[in-house]
């Protein structure tokens, strides 16, 4: 569901370390009761984006506002809040009961039962100290409390760290019934882009600290098409088309185009029996961060201004 | 202020660090010292008997002081907790902490006088010098050598979060240097008697002040470092 109220508004951020650019002059905003995949490649920005808009880390300069105001040192704002890094660290020697008492007293909609039902479908070890937790342990305790808090903004900074598919099914089948409950913004940060495909109702892509996609996933999905028939049909109606990806097996071929089919396109294509099927939004995202890496001439170099438009044409 | 009494109940949920661990340091360093008194007793000596025994626990909060900001203000941050609430609150602990110790300490001084030193004539809190104002003082004394002992763990942590291993060095070794310019000028101006009759004169309670405010000094630098400090 997208309710079009921002909850989030970003205003020419950009995060400087000494010698590199983490947040490039980025704009955008985060609409209210949406599922957001933040996407992108290791040291994009992601981290760094999410720590500044949860007021753990400093923008160097730009303006950050949530539910309309500064989130720096505002209880008003941070308690609606929740960002578990992938990297948490825990008080010395806290077993992970401890970590759950404590989420408990700060968010205000944190559901004890919730937390006690993930932390058995987790399996997760009540008795051990969190420092001997496994990676897969370590982030299902930050999984739990993302979850059972039920903040109105929450940050799943690559929540899977280490947990197993079955681990990660569960996360996901829980984040999407607890969701349609109780409707909130949850903004995840993955690699795993195809898995988390079913889940995001907006993609925002980010690359070398830009924004490159900020859409709807349908529409994202809408850009590019599967033609799957006969090789030579197949060839011919792409002809002159850009082919991000190829695949054949004896005489079948799957080709994937780039642009919108159009009503004479699809015409065309039931006439010479060929068939359209969705394209992999993983196969789309790699697309379009290759495309921008292209057109950026040096690292830490400007993208063009109509990357976004531009990226998947 | 809720949220800010809420860190002081984040920072005891696992009560090891802030109560358990100093109160079972403080349990042996006592009860190793009552031995030796009491070895010393029974191989004829007339006493009385003192130790350093009883700074053990204090030592516990320099570390307690430093994990509560090194591993529990990134959790903090978690948390959701501001930098603010996460400061007030730590230092309500530690003084929830603090008070727990001085409590102890006044206490046990009133018995080992009430008792001869154990029966013993051996004394682990009721040092004379910080006895001499009644248990208030001395529990006074305590309370502020708790809290600075504390407050230097908190403050060199967040040094080292803020600005780095490299930094935190430069610092104490900047600290070392000045005591021992000073201890230098001292002997140099052989002016050792003077020391020794003014601290003398400041007494327990005077002395305690001094350590107050210096604590105040580093909370404050601590507070101001934190402010920007990334988890």
């Amino acid at each position: 569901m997208t309710t079009g109220t921002p909850v989030i508004e970003v205003q020419h951020l950009t995060k400087r370390y000494r010698d590199t650019l983490a947040v490039d002059d980025v704009s955008f905003t985060i609409e209210k009761d949406t599922i957001y995949g933040l996407l992108g490649r290791n040291g994009a920005g992601k981290t760094t984006v999410m720590s500044i808009l949860t007021a753990q880390n400093f923008a160097t300069s730009g303006d950050v506002r949530v539910f309309g105001m500064h989130p720096y040192e505002n209880a008003k704002v941070l308690s609606r809040m929740c960002f578990v890094r992938e990297s948490q660290k825990y008080p010395d020697d806290a077993l992970p009961r401890h970590a759950f008492a404590s989420a408990r007293l700060f968010f205000p909609n944190w559901d004890q039962e919730f937390a006690e039902r993930l932390i058995d479908e987790f399996q997760l070890p009540m008795k051990r100290r969190i420092k001997k937790l496994s990676r897969g342990q370590l982030s299902a305790v930050g999984v739990i409390i993302g979850l059972a808090a039920r903040a109105e903004i929450t940050f799943f900074d690559e929540p899977y760290l280490g947990l197993d598919a079955v681990a990660r099914q569960i996360f996901y089948d829980r984040l999407l019934e607890d969701y349609a409950e109780h409707p909130r913004t949850v903004i995840l940060s993955s690699h795993l882009i195809d898995e988390v495909s079913n889940l995001i109702e907006r993609v925002l892509v980010i690359d070398r600290g830009r924004i490159v996609m900020n859409e709807s996933t349908d529409a994202v999905r809408d850009r590019a098409a599967n033609i799957v028939g006969d090789a030579r049909a197949v060839d011919a109606f792409v002809a002159g088309r850009e082919v991000i990806h190829r695949e054949t097996l004896g005489t079948v071929a799957s080709v994937t185009v780039l642009g919108r089919l159009t009503a004479d396109d699809r015409a065309q294509l039931a006439a010479a029996g060929l068939d359209v099927a969705p394209v992999s939004l993983q196969q789309l995202i790699v697309r379009t961060t290759q495309h921008a890496a292209e057109s950026s001439p040096a690292a830490s170099g400007t993208i063009p201004a109509d990357i976004d438009e531009g990226a998947l044409r | 202020m809720s949220r800010t009494v809420n860190v002081v109940r984040m920072q005891l949920i696992n009560k090891q660090t802030f109560v358990w661990v100093p109160l079972l340091v403080l349990g042996s360093a006592f009860a190793i010292s009552l031995a030796i008194y009491a070895i010393l007793a029974s191989s004829g000596l007339p006493g009385p008997f003192y130790g350093g025994g009883s700074q053990a626990p204090l030592w516990v909060l320099f570390f307690v002081g430093v994990s509560s900001l090194t591993l529990t203000f990134p959790f903090s941050q978690a948390m959701s907790v501001t930098r603010r609430e996460f400061f007030l609150g730590t230092l309500l602990a530690a003084a929830m902490c603090a008070a727990l110790l001085a409590v102890v300490f006044a206490v046990g001084g009133m018995i080992e006088e009430a008792t001869n030193g154990w029966g013993v004539n051996g004394y682990f809190f009721a040092l004379d010098w910080v006895v001499e104002r009644g248990p208030l003082g001395a529990a006074f004394f305590y309370f502020v050598l708790a809290m600075l002992i504390f407050t230097l763990g908190f403050w060199s942590a967040t040094l080292y979060k803020r600005f780095g291993a490299l930094l935190l060095t430069v610092v104490w070794v900047g600290i070392g240097v000045l005591l021992l310019i000073a201890i230098w000028a001292i002997t140099r101006f052989e002016l050792w008697g003077d020391v020794i009759s003014t601290l003398a004169g400041l007494g327990a309670v005077g002395f305690a002040a001094w350590g107050l405010a210096v604590t105040v000094v580093l909370a404050a630098i601590s507070y101001l470092t934190l402010r920007r400090t990334v988890p």
